[in-house]
């Protein structure tokens, strides 16, 4: 063996390469998780979805279904009516005569997580 | 041997008994969950007269009534305009002394639609009441329904339109195929086309969309009762817009 000791060779050199990939691996993990106990207040977390003026008595879902799953109700729905001419409760117009701005509704959180869903390229929501 | 023996007796198994799922599934399978949940719709069949002879050829009611309720578009360019129902003059050739007549062309909504054929991803189809409506979701745009059709009935939409007529119903993007599609949003909750509510209103009544498959509807007294003639039914495509007075 020689005396020389490189940074990088040898049988234990290579261990502190692999931590530090590990390491970096993990700093988008550890930021969110930090996020969650630094308060907030600056940056635009918060998505603010606008309370309606009740024209109906309630939505035809639930808030955590439209939450997780109102695309999928779009999507049942534009089957239905599109392929079958099935036209029922659900329509995007009727979504709009409560929440009226998409600004204040659709984008929110859309927005929030860069999302451009293409219906409104064709669809009337102001 | 016992492991190809095993291996033998495994691999028949697994090949008997998934076959014989898929068999038992193909032979009783049913069309019934791939019709029309709507039973109403799969009994209609959507047809169309147009009455060339109450038609007055100076008249555009109905162009107007269809490109304002469809937000067809219209850029006063030839290239890019898109028509869902024109009016095209019939000369009768060179030297001829009968009379130049008008008459409105559209899509046929054929019951064996050559565009729903040849549609790669079936973005076009004939709907089960008859209808041959395109999924605008799913066109992709490759225009093979304007090659099909032999009515020349379909448009490719280069440029969207830039006003929305009409908020309450959706106007197509660029990029996709679009055709007439007899007002299906109104005949499907019971009114008349917006052609055909322009023709009555304007005074001609010269269009008439009802049911064909019901033996006591206007439509069908019509096709039985008076001479009626259609664009190239030897072409096979069984179009199903009737004209009188062709």
């Amino acid at each position: 063996m020689a005396s020389e000791e490189t940074s990088s060779g040898g049988g234990r050199r290579p261990a502190r390469l692999t931590v530090l990939l590990i390491v970096l691996l993990l700093v988008p993990f550890a930021y969110s998780v930090v996020g969650r106990f630094v308060p907030k207040g600056t940056a635009s977390d918060e998505v603010f979805l606008e309370r309606p003026p009740a024209k109906y008595k309630r939505c035809v879902k639930g808030t955590d279904y439209m939450r997780y799953h109102h695309w999928e109700l779009l999507r049942e729905t534009r089957e239905q009516v599109v392929r079958y001419g099935i036209r029922g409760e659900i329509a995007l117009d009727r979504c709009r005569e409560c929440h009226q701005k998409r600004e204040r509704f659709c984008d929110q959180c859309h927005s929030a997580v860069s999302l451009t869903p293409d219906c409104f390229h064709c669809h009337y929501y102001p | 041997m016992e492991r190809r023996d095993l291996l033998k007796t495994a691999g028949g198994t697994f090949l008997a008994a998934t076959s014989g799922v898929y068999a038992f599934r193909m032979l009783t399978a049913s069309s019934a969950g791939w019709t029309s949940p709507d039973r109403q719709l799969a009994s209609r069949r959507w047809g169309m007269v147009i009455d060339l002879t109450k038609c007055r050829p100076e008249c555009t009611a109905c162009l107007d009534a269809c490109r304002t309720e469809n937000n067809v578009a219209f850029h006063g360019d030839e290239r890019y305009d898109i028509h869902w129902i024109r009016k095209a003059k019939l000369r009768s050739g060179e030297g001829s002394v009968a009379p130049e007549k008008t008459m409105l062309l559209l899509c046929n909504h054929c019951d064996k639609p050559p565009c729903a054929q040849v549609c790669p991803v079936q973005a076009t189809y004939r709907r089960q009441d008859g209808i041959v409506i395109v999924d605008h979701h799913r066109c992709i745009g490759c225009r093979y329904c304007m090659i099909a059709c032999p009515y020349n009935a379909r448009f490719f939409n280069f440029k969207d339109n830039e006003e929305w007529p009409n908020k309450a119903r959706p106007k197509r993007s660029h990029g996709v195929a679009e055709a007439c599609h007899l007002c299906a949003h109104r005949l499907d909750q019971g009114s008349m086309p917006a052609c055909v509510e322009a023709c009555d209103r304007g005074g001609s009544g010269a269009l008439l969309v009802g049911d064909l498959s019901d033996p006591g509807s206007e439509i069908s007294r019509v096709v039985e009762q008076t001479p009626v003639k259609r664009i190239r039914p030897d072409l096979g495509t069984d179009p199903k817009v009737y004209y009188v007075g062709l």
